[in-house]
């Protein structure tokens, strides 16, 4: 990884660079008490990139979000968290902070009759806290704006000044849902600021990890689809079989959502001979359940007709808005976080993207099943190697104050980056895939219809606290 | 009275009244079933019913008696309707006669009341709910006139006693009319009940409500009423099915016996049409009930043309 010096007026221009040749943006963060701004980019190949730049005097850098649209988010939160003023990122409206006016934080919409319809933070049913205000006419969505931050704890914050293998916890504590690649995401990039690398066995116990949390993550979205059509049947099918992945989870790591089975420099995870078999043999009856599952809902037709043409991102508007993961791939591009990823098991990984991908709810829910597919095959052959046992992280490239970490979580390429003081957490900056897509939702709501709303938005079924952290 | 007119009264307003909660709860219980859930008992509406009765009623700020009066004029009209929907063919005249088109009629005051009650709070929800309930309703009640009028055109009055005795034993099933009225009242009674593929009774999503919306501002005793009117509109549908577009034999003991048997068939064929149909896109709905209502305008065209 090159982290470059900071740099001033020519921060714009190397970003410009580096984009026109190919790389993708995937973090932009404050770092320094707010002294600097930094860009991590990533080269299809796996190589990454940092770009810095210094504020002025004034706290003040230029913007990039024209250059890439993906990183407007990360702008809005850099200013109201870390007070940089972004040069060009007009207007600015707030993301973290709340106590702003209505008018400064949405979009102004006219026309004739249009009205607003406000939901949440608190809503009818469980389901974290987001605050969503749709411009609408008669039953048809204008405009989407969401508000969230709502379960903002500070967690960088509070990771700031802890030792490196303590901050853990604090990252991986982000999110349940994610918590596997969170934590995984955070060890990469503090081992390589270490200078240290993960051996085949440690790498092996965290791509079990990732992909058990992919399972049951997948089967409760895809849950989750059919509670939006009201397909209560497929709905109760499939959150049973997401009961049961989880508490295989149990029984292997201790914790239903994988809490606490990563650690940076090593794993402790200890799977015993007898336990791997009868893993894969729950894993092969999962498999066979959901596919059975899968099948009724294929040839269910009233189900399938809520699916089609509703929710599109389409392919170009998915690499605007830097869109990771199945909505993506749902979309066509075949990127995925793993393809580049040095852990058996992926070592031949290629992204599956469905056939004449549209990128609406249908191939979202489509490429769930794909992945499912994917997942169990890679998990059958990391359990075949036999028994896990605890290993240590080796020595690799040079230490240095900045690692950078991604993952391919449930939802997309997650990324940590942790810049460190000696031993401690200096600065670190999660930014998950949730965060990455959830500007691709309210693209996705737009046209489409208000009673649509909670099929899309589960079609993309993104976490709220690992994006607020 | 005879003997047999008393008992079809009774049936008639204990069923209404009383019973009718638990056809809902019944459907609920089945899919609950069918989804592999033991699910709440079939008695479930009641607890509800006895919950919100207990409770105060909340007002919403700065509504005006058409918001308050509403579940009880929405409850009054329902209670009107079940004493004019008989059960048997020798039914007595409560006062309110027997005739169908007033029975449209009175469903339609319990959903104005609703709406206009929507409009009164100025809520989001309940309007969007109102709105989507009108709009629909428009389609609704054209099918539902078509679908009893195939039944008043075989039958020749629009009296529901003499409806049920024209309706009733086996000559009527022999031309196509009336089973081309039966399929279109089917799909009626699915829209009327605010059941799948029209509505999804079960969720609380905010934004996908069409029945549930206007409930939302009402608390306590006044949801206790509105809970009850969605359980007599059960009552009163899945009756006329019943007495109606269903074979029925001609003797009134007869008919009151054959009356629950085919009452729980009906909830257990909405339970099982609600687990394998999801909810039909919004504005596909008319188009559903635009088949219902070009169905029973064949099933007149049939009877007209003299097929038989």
């Amino acid at each position: 990884m090159t982290v470059t010096a900071p740099v001033g007026s020519a921060y714009r221009d190397r970003v410009a660079a580096a984009l026109a040749a190919g790389w993708q943006a995937r973090s932009l963060y404050a770092a320094a008490d707010g002294q600097l701004v930094r860009i991590a980019l990533t080269a299809a190949d796996g190589r990454s990139l940092i770009e810095t730049v210094a504020a002025d005097s004034d706290g003040s850098v230029p913007s990039v979000a024209d250059l890439v649209p993906a990183m407007a988010w990360d702008e809005r939160e850099a200013h109201d968290l870390h007070g940089i003023t972004f040069t060009g990122h007009e207007p600015m409206r707030p993301l973290a902070n709340h106590s702003a006016p209505l008018a400064e934080w949405t979009v102004p919409v006219r026309g004739h009759d249009p009205y607003q319809v406000a939901v949440g933070p608190i809503h009818a049913g469980v389901i974290e806290s987001g605050h969503f205000r749709f411009h609408v006419v008669g039953d048809k969505i204008l405009h989407l704006d969401a508000r969230l931050f709502y379960k903002h704890r500070g967690l960088e914050r509070a990771a700031e000044g802890q030792p490196i293998t303590a901050a853990l916890a604090v990252v991986s504590r982000a999110c349940a849902a994610c918590t596997a690649a969170n934590g995984v995401a955070y060890s990469i990039a503090a081992e390589q600021a270490l200078g240290l690398r993960a051996a085949p066995q440690l790498a092996r116990a965290r791509a079990l990890l990732v992909e058990l949390e992919r399972v049951w993550n997948h089967l409760n979205d895809i849950a989750a689809v059919c509670a939006g059509t009201g397909m209560a049947a497929g709905n109760a099918w499939f959150l049973a079989l997401t009961e049961q992945a989880r508490r295989l989870n149990a029984s292997l790591t201790g914790h239903r959502f994988l809490f606490g089975s990563v650690q940076v420099g090593g794993s402790t995870l200890t799977i015993d001979a007898g336990t791997v078999s009868r893993c894969a043999r729950e894993l092969a009856g999962l498999r066979a359940a959901a596919e059975s599952g899968w099948r009724e809902l294929e040839f269910n037709a009233s189900f399938q007709d809520r699916l089609g043409g509703v929710g599109i991102v389409a392919a170009r508007d998915c690499s605007r808005l830097g869109v990771v993961g199945p909505a993506a791939r749902a979309a066509g591009l075949a990127e995925d976080a793993r393809a580049v990823s040095p852990y058996p098991g992926h070592d031949a990984f290629r992204p599956v993207t469905p056939e004449n991908a549209a990128g609406d709810v249908k191939d979202r829910l489509g490429q769930r099943m794909l992945e499912l597919r994917q997942a169990f095959a890679i998990l059958e052959v990391l359990l075949d190697q036999g028994p896990l046992l605890p290993a240590e992280a080796v020595v690799g490239d040079a230490p240095g104050p900045v690692g950078f970490g991604i993952t391919e979580s449930p939802r997309g390429a997650t990324t940590c980056i942790i810049e460190r003081a000696g031993d401690a957490v200096r600065r670190v900056r999660l930014r998950t895939a949730s965060y990455a897509n959830w500007p691709a939702v309210a693209h996705a709501a737009a046209g489409s219809l208000l009673p649509d709303f909670p099929l899309i938005n589960k079609s993309f079924e993104l976490c709220y606290a690992c994006a607020d952290r | 009275m005879t003997s047999t007119a008393i008992a079809g009264a009774a049936v008639q307003l204990v069923g209404g009244i009383v019973l009718a909660p638990l056809l809902p709860g019944l459907i609920q219980y089945w899919k609950a079933r069918l989804q592999g859930r033991p699910g709440p008992s079939p008695l479930q509406p009641y607890r509800e019913l006895r919950r919100l009765w207990r409770k105060s009623t909340v007002d919403v700020a700065g509504a005006t008696a058409v918001y308050r009066l509403a579940p009880s004029l929405a409850a009054a009209s329902l209670l009107g309707a079940i004493g004019l929907v008989p059960v048997v063919a020798d039914s007595p005249d409560l006062g309110v006669g027997h005739d169908v088109i007033a029975l449209i009629g009175l469903l339609a005051i319990a959903r104005f009341a609703l709406a206009a009650a929507a409009w009164d709070t100025g809520s989001g929800f309940s309007l969007m709910g109102a709105s989507r309930d009108l709009t629909i309703s428009v389609f609704t009640e054209v099918a539902l006139l078509l679908a009893v009028t195939v039944a008043a055109i075989v039958t020749r009055t629009t009296s529901l006693t003499g409806m049920i005795s024209g309706t009733a034993g086996g000559h009527v099933w022999s031309s196509p009319a009336l089973p081309l009225g039966t399929a279109a009242f089917a799909l009626v009674v699915i829209a009327e009940t605010g059941r799948q593929p029209f509505d999804n009774p079960d969720t609380h999503l905010e934004l996908t409500m069409i029945h549930e919306g206007p409930l939302l501002e009402y608390a306590g005793r006044d949801l206790a009423y509105l809970h009850w009117v969605s359980a007599a509109r059960h009552w009163l549908l899945l009756v006329l099915a019943a007495v109606l577009f269903l074979p029925h034999p001609h003797g009134t003991w007869a008919q009151l016996a054959l009356l629950p048997a085919e009452l729980v068939a009906m909830c257990a064929a909405l339970a099982v049409a609600e687990t394998l149909m999801v909810k039909m896109r919004l504005l596909l709905a008319p188009r559903l009930l635009g088949i219902a209502a070009v169905v029973a305008l064949l099933g007149i065209v049939a009877r007209q043309a003299g097929i038989s």
